[in-house]
Parts: structure tokens; sequence; C-alpha cells
């Protein structure tokens, strides 16, 4: 839905038209209902995205439970002298999800793919900052070690062309020095689809093409792809953007149920999806971190104008 | 011309539903003719297949099984073409198995080196070259693959033979085998390494857009999973592009059975079986391709029973042609199965 161009007194630093919008409710500002009391979990919103309330899937998990993994550092990221991130410093923790909200071409993407260092499959990206996994300069760590450890779920599902099996089985194999056999790979294949909340979908039908499988089931595939290397940290962009609502909601549980295992950094522009999932919200414009903080407190009481104008709807 | 009323508001939009139906009459032109010349292209295939079958039958029927059997090919070859003029006469004996061992030899070892090289060298382009080289490198491949054969020949006879003579064939070697056959540096692995040279760019320019055709969400779902640049080529790009590589393999061999001029030149043109257990001198032992064999014998057609032996050659050539074509559509049908479309 992109709406009619009025919004020029946003440009911050005068960089050109701003892009595109997507708006949250058709024809107005959405209603935000105030977190639930902690403890309580409500039922996903039936379709996701559309529904006229918003509510906080679940409360924020106790402070023993969430410890920081990553963190960015003034990180700056230009394509060819074209900033798009421009000096972002944030924390992701496990046991928090943190979604990156914001207009389109706005680096998002660009700052979720620089954390496992995918941005330099682009020639022309450069960066600068630092990126910290652990207490480690993500410069000095093997980048497939660091891929290993922070993976990645992109916005279409890409399964491979192979099997369920083979597809869950892709990383493990890669993995050894000696390949595995199959035997020895079923009980981590299962373990990873189950976590992924597929196994009972696939598991009569594990020598199936994965390509055969529906978007929201492909997309679990790779969401189960990336867990099968137990990585620390998983980066999802947009994943529910090629999805029903059905597929969506359940991808959404999943998301809040990894989130005690995994450190989850999700960019996505359904500003709903961001309410449900997430612990802690980044807003970008234009390159910038224009605020991060609380979910509930960033949609309820933004600090920033921009971020008042956006998650009201009112940007576009 | 008198005027018409305006035609009535419903019945405009039959026309172009009707349209959506059948196509316009001009569609259905085209579509005519392009049949017809898809047909004409069909039925020269199957009529040249039939016309070299029939032509070939004598030489099959007098020899029965053993047309594929063993045979002193060279002599036969020379006894048909001096037959008696008599239809009754007519000398029809040949083994002309020498003949397809040197053709599959050939045609064998030049596929699987050139494969290798050509697949490596597609990955080198597609993932790890840097841009400066893959601005000279492929068009310098496209361009050796417009090289006339004849001149491939020429330098293997002029030089690949004489300093395979000189440098690699011992005199004990020679003389090991000479009351067999004479080694003269005409033999058919320096065929099959001339063959691979010619084979390889069209083998690199097909592996090449196929690697590149490769879905990026792919290759970059594998990279996000940390797996390397080398493995991510091989597990995930060659293994979608196999039905090109096999598309590339069937195209090379049948560039090589059908290589004749090239072959003639360097191959020795000896109808003879070289024997693996030689050890080393296996590979400096001559042959005599079927094509090769065919074009060195094209002054002799006028002779019935000879040209008939010789469409014989032809037969074989055109049937393995086509087997191939088939054996290439089996071997990519498994792999339609999980996605990869050929």
């Amino acid at each position: 839905m992109t709406m009619p161009d009025d919004s020029a007194d946003l440009i911050v630093d005068g960089a050109g038209p701003p892009p595109p919008i997507r708006r949250l409710v058709p024809g107005g500002a959405p209603t935000i209902v105030l977190p639930p009391p902690p403890g309580t979990i409500t039922a996903p919103n039936g379709a996701g995205g559309t529904g006229p309330t918003v509510e906080r899937r679940v409360s924020a998990l106790p402070a023993a439970q969430v410890a920081e993994r990553m963190r960015t550092e003034e990180l700056r990221i230009a394509y060819g002298g074209k900033e798009a991130v421009k000096g972002v410093s944030l924390p992701v923790r496990r046991g928090e999800v943190l979604a990156l909200i914001g207009p389109s071409g706005c680096g998002k993407t660009t700052l979720l793919r620089s954390l496992n260092r995918l941005t330099e499959l682009t020639p022309t990206a450069t960066r600068t900052g630092r990126i910290v996994l652990d207490d480690q300069d993500v410069d000095t760590l093997e980048v497939t070690d660091l891929r290993r450890r922070v993976s990645m779920v992109f916005q279409q599902p890409n399964p491979f062309p192979m099997s369920v099996f083979d597809n869950v089985a892709y990383a493990l194999r890669e993995q050894g020095s000696r390949k595995p056999r199959k035997g020895a790979l079923m009980e981590p294949v299962t373990e990873a689809l189950r976590r992924a909340g597929l196994l009972t979908e696939v598991q009569d039908n594990l020598d199936h093409p994965a390509l055969r499988l529906s978007g929201g089931q492909q997309q679990r595939l790779c969401i189960a792809r990336a867990l099968a290397a137990d990585p620390e940290v998983l980066l999802l962009d947009e994943p529910c953007s090629a999805l029903d609502p059905k597929s969506t909601a359940t991808i959404e549980e999943l998301i809040v149920r990894l989130r005690e295992e995994v450190a989850i950094v999700i960019v996505t522009h359904n500003l709903q999806q961001a309410h449900r999932v997430a612990d802690k919200v980044g807003f970008m414009y234009l390159g910038d971190l224009v605020e991060y903080g609380d979910g509930d407190r960033i949609f309820s009481a933004p600090r920033e104008e921009r971020t008042a104008d956006y998650v009201a709807g009112a940007f576009g | 011309m008198a005027t018409t009323a305006p035609a009535p508001a419903p019945v405009a939009p039959a026309v172009p539903r009707r349209a959506r139906r059948s196509g316009t009459a001009q569609d259905r032109r085209t579509e005519l003719v392009l049949a017809l010349v898809a047909a004409t292209v069909l039925a020269l295939c199957a009529g040249m297949l039939v016309f070299v079958f029939v032509k070939a039958w004598p030489s099959f029927e007098a020899n029965g099984l053993s047309w594929f059997g063993d045979g002193n090919v060279d002599q036969q070859i020379g006894d048909i073409f001096k037959s008696p003029a008599d239809p009754a006469d007519y000398v029809y004996t040949i083994g002309a198995l020498p003949l397809i061992v040197g053709t599959f030899l050939t045609t064998a070892a030049a596929v699987v080196l050139g494969l290798v090289f050509s697949l490596f060298t597609a990955i080198f382009i597609v993932e790890f070259a840097p841009a400066w080289l893959n601005r000279i490198l492929e068009p310098v491949v496209r361009l050796l693959a417009a090289v006339p054969s004849v001149v491939y020949g020429l330098i293997g006879i002029l030089v690949l033979v004489p300093f395979v003579a000189e440098n690699l064939i011992s005199t004990e070697r020679k003389e090991s085998v000479a009351f067999v056959v004479q080694l003269t540096g005409a033999s058919w692995s320096v065929a099959a390494v001339i063959l691979a040279v010619m084979i390889v760019p069209i083998m690199i320019a097909i592996i090449v857009d196929a690697l590149r055709a490769v879905p990026k969400s792919w290759t970059e779902g594998a990279a996000a999973l940390g797996v390397n640049r080398w493995r991510v080529m091989w597990t995930i790009s060659v293994r979608t592009a196999r039905p090109a590589i096999i598309a590339a393999v069937i195209l090379a061999t049948a560039r090589a059975l059908g290589e004749a001029i090239m072959l003639a030149m360097v191959a020795g043109s000896v109808g003879f079986i070289p024997n693996p257990f030689d050890g080393l001198t296996f590979f400096f032992e001559p042959v005599r391709p079927l094509a090769a064999a065919v074009v060195e014998n094209a002054e002799g057609l006028s002779v019935i029973p000879f040209g008939q032996t010789i469409y014989a050659f032809a037969f074989i050539l055109l049937v393995s042609s086509m087997v191939l074509s088939l054996g290439g559509w089996l071997a990519k049908r498994p792999m339609r199965k999980y996605g990869i479309q050929s």
C-alpha cells in the first residue's frame, strides 16, 4: 500500500524524497492496546497484521534470562559512497526479540545482513564501526564460523532444491570435515524440525522435495535449516512478508518460543507484528537509528516525533 | 461507401473474447508457418536416418553381427574397394570394431578431460575470477569455439605429433610394439587432447550460463549458513546446474563423435585397437575413428559396396548421437523431482 507523497516535511537531512512507506491500517491509525499483565498469553489476532487491535503475545522474560550476545558500535555501511547505515549502536540479547522497524530502504536489512557479514557478498559495500559477538570483534572471526553462529532467514523462503531432510541436514553436513552418515543426522534434523514447529507436518515425508511445501512450511523449513547448526543469534529479514496470515501467526509464535534459546533480530514492515513479538524495538529512518527501546514504550509513548508519526501510520 | 450503423455496444467485448480463445487470424497464420518449419526439420531428420539406413543395409545384411566384430579393418576396406563390378561378387566382409573402439576412446577421453577442465574453469569464471579477467577470458573462450577444426588438426600434426614422437616415445618403446603397430606420435591420446581443446569452449559457455542462472537466494542462503564459497558453488550451484552440465556433455560428445578432419590428421589412421595392457605404450597407439574413416574414404564412394560400407559407418555415428540425446534426457529426469529445471 503506497500513499500519496505528502511527507516532504519529514525529510530530515534533505536527502531526496523519502522511500515509500507501508501504512499500518487502511484508513486510520491503529488502536494500540497496552500489554496485558505479565504472564498472560494472548492468542494471535486472527489475520496477522490486519486486525484492528494489536496485543503483545507474551510478557518479557525475567531479567536473569536475558544476556547480551551481540552489539554494534557506531556501525556505518555504505554502498559505493551512499551511506545506508549511519552510525548505529545497538545491543542484541538472548531472551529478547529485537525488531527493526521503519520504511523500506532505510537500512534495516543492510544492518541485519552486516551482523553476519553477508554485506560482504556485495562488492560495493563498505563498513566501518565494530560489530561484537560475545566480546569478540566479528572481523577477527572466520566468516564461515561467524555465519554458523549468527544465522539468517530471508524474506523469500529459499529452500534448496533437495529433499526436506537434505535441506535441514545441509549445514550439518557442511560443518565437519568428515561427512556424517544419514543415520547420525536423523536426530539433529528431527530436533531442528521440531524446534521450528514443522516436524508433525513433514515427519512422514522427509524425502519429499522441499519446494513442494507450502510457502509457510518452506519458511519454517528455512528456520529449521538455520537452527540445525545451533546458532546463537538468528536474523530474520521480513520472514513473513511472503506468507499468508495463518503461516505468519505460526511463525510469530515460533519466534516468541525461540527467544529463550537464541537471540533474535527481526526486520519487519508490519508494525503489528513488531508489537506482537518484539521485546525491544529499533526504529530506523534514512539510515539512522532514530529510537530504540522497549517495544511497548515505542508504540505507546515514542519520544521522537518521527517515531510517533511512523507508528501512528502518519508517514506517507 | 455506405455508412454503416455503429456496432451495438454488447458486440464490442465479444471480439477480444474470441481473440483470447483462438488468436487472431494473423496469430494462426504465424502458428501454421512455424509449425510447418518445425515439421520440415523433423521430417528431414527422420528422412536422413531412413535414407542412411537403407543405403547401409547391404553391409549390415552381409556381415550380420560380425560387422561389430574385430577384423583387420584397413585390409578389409581395401578389399571392398577392389570389389569386382558384378553385383553378385561384391565384397562386404568387415569387422568394424577397431573403428568403433577408436571413436569411443577418442570421444570418451576428450569428453572426460574436457568436462573436468570446463567445469572448473566455469566455476572460476563465475565465482572467483576478478571482473577484469572475465572481460578477457570470456571473449577468448567464445573465440576458441569458432576456430575451424582443420586448424586444430594442422597444429596437431605439425606440432604435437612430432613433439610426442621425439620426446615422449623412446626408441625402445617403438621397438617393443614394432611387430604389431608403428608408433609415429599420431595416436588416440594426442587426438583426444586436441579434441578436448575443441569441445571445451562450448562446454564452458553452457556451464557458465547455467551457473549464473542459479537463483541468488540459494547461493546466498547457503553462504548465510556458514558454508565457504567453494562448497556453496559445489553443493548448490553445480548441483542445480546438473541438467545444463549434462546438456553440455551431450553437445560436446556429439561434436567429438562427428569430428573427422582433425582426427583423420592426428589419430594415426590405423585400424587398430589400442591395448590397455601395454602400459604407457597404450596412450601412444594409433586409432582410426569412424568419422575419420568416412572422410578418408570419401573419394571411393562410387564403388557401390564401398559406398554402402561407408554409409554403414555413418549410420552408426547417427544412431550414437541419438542414443546420446536419449540418455541425457533419461539422466535429467530424476532431477526434476526436487525442482531442478533443465
